[in-house]
């Protein structure tokens, strides 16, 4: 009886992630007409400014991800919670996919705007020393057998990872960047119409980021339990 | 059709193409573990 609660429980939690991805994707669709229509054309850049509206809510909730990566692993060391382990581990896999989105579509804007696809600016060096810290991260977690050391040192390396995170943020601020600093200004100089496209665009992406990380938790969690049950 | 347009749609395709990758990954996870999960059910009806 109370397997089959556990079991109903897990279910009702798959769909609530699966219920929050096709929002999110159904938001995410709903954005294009903002970024399309709603936003105006901006008078220096033209067009290609509107790439900002993808690359900034893949970004900032890339580095939100990587938080919680961090909040996890720290979860993981007080509590030694095999659930904090797999938090931390699915977080890490969609900020470094949302990171992965964030450099191709900054490289595809400055391909226009800087006539270059990469410069070894701060904002972007950071940002790539972040990927490869992230991407290192998860290899490390498979190349570990003993499950117990891998999520010990996927702990401390979880926590350590995050120190270049708010470097990444302040990058632009603290050093001579030709990256825009968006929001550095009070309203971030934004027309109100491109404000709106850019809050719709981040909340969508907040959606779509809350589903599969919800569903990603949820069946790393399974699949523990089976290797579990298959080592046993 | 212009370059700024060319970039920009390639930008779009980055993100869905991203997004997708990973939601069909994910599906891929869960039907492997669905067919595990019926083999231990399987084994243990067996047993």
């Amino acid at each position: 009886m109370k397997n089959m609660q556990v079991n109903a429980n897990k279910n009702s939690n798959l769909s609530l992630a699966g219920a929050l991805v096709l929002a999110g994707g159904a938001a995410l669709a709903l954005s294009q007409y903002f970024i399309w229509i709603h936003a105006p054309v901006e008078v220096t850049m033209g067009l290609v400014q509107k790439i900002f509206y993808l690359h900034l809510p893949a970004a900032w909730w890339g580095m939100i991800c990587f938080f919680i990566v961090f909040c996890a692993s720290i979860g993981f060391l007080l509590r030694r919670s095999p659930a904090m382990d797999q938090l931390a581990a699915s977080a890490a896999e969609i900020g470094l996919l949302y990171s992965t989105m964030a450099l191709a579509t900054g490289s595809l804007w400055a391909r226009v705007s800087w006539n270059t696809w990469w410069t070894w600016d701060p904002r972007l060096s950071t940002a790539l020393i972040m990927w490869f810290i992230y991407a290192g991260y998860l290899v490390l977690r498979q190349s570990i057998d003993n499950r117990r050391k891998m999520r010990m040192v996927a702990a401390v390396l979880g926590i350590m990872a995050f120190l270049n995170v708010p470097l990444v943020f302040l990058s632009a601020r603290m050093w001579r960047s030709i990256h825009p600093a968006v929001f550095a200004s009070e309203g971030g100089g934004l027309e109100p119409e491109m404000l709106t496209t850019v809050i719709v665009c981040v909340v969508s992406l907040g959606l779509l980021t809350a589903g599969l990380l919800m569903f990603r938790f949820r069946q790393k969690n399974i699949q523990e339990r089976v290797l579990d049950l298959y080592r046993h | 059709m212009s370059l700024e347009m060319t970039y920009l749609i390639a930008s779009n395709v980055v993100i869905w193409l991203g997004i997708g990758g990973y939601v069909f990954y994910l599906a891929a996870v869960q039907k492997k573990l669905e067919r595990k999960l019926e083999q231990l059910e399987e084994l243990s009806h067996e047993q």
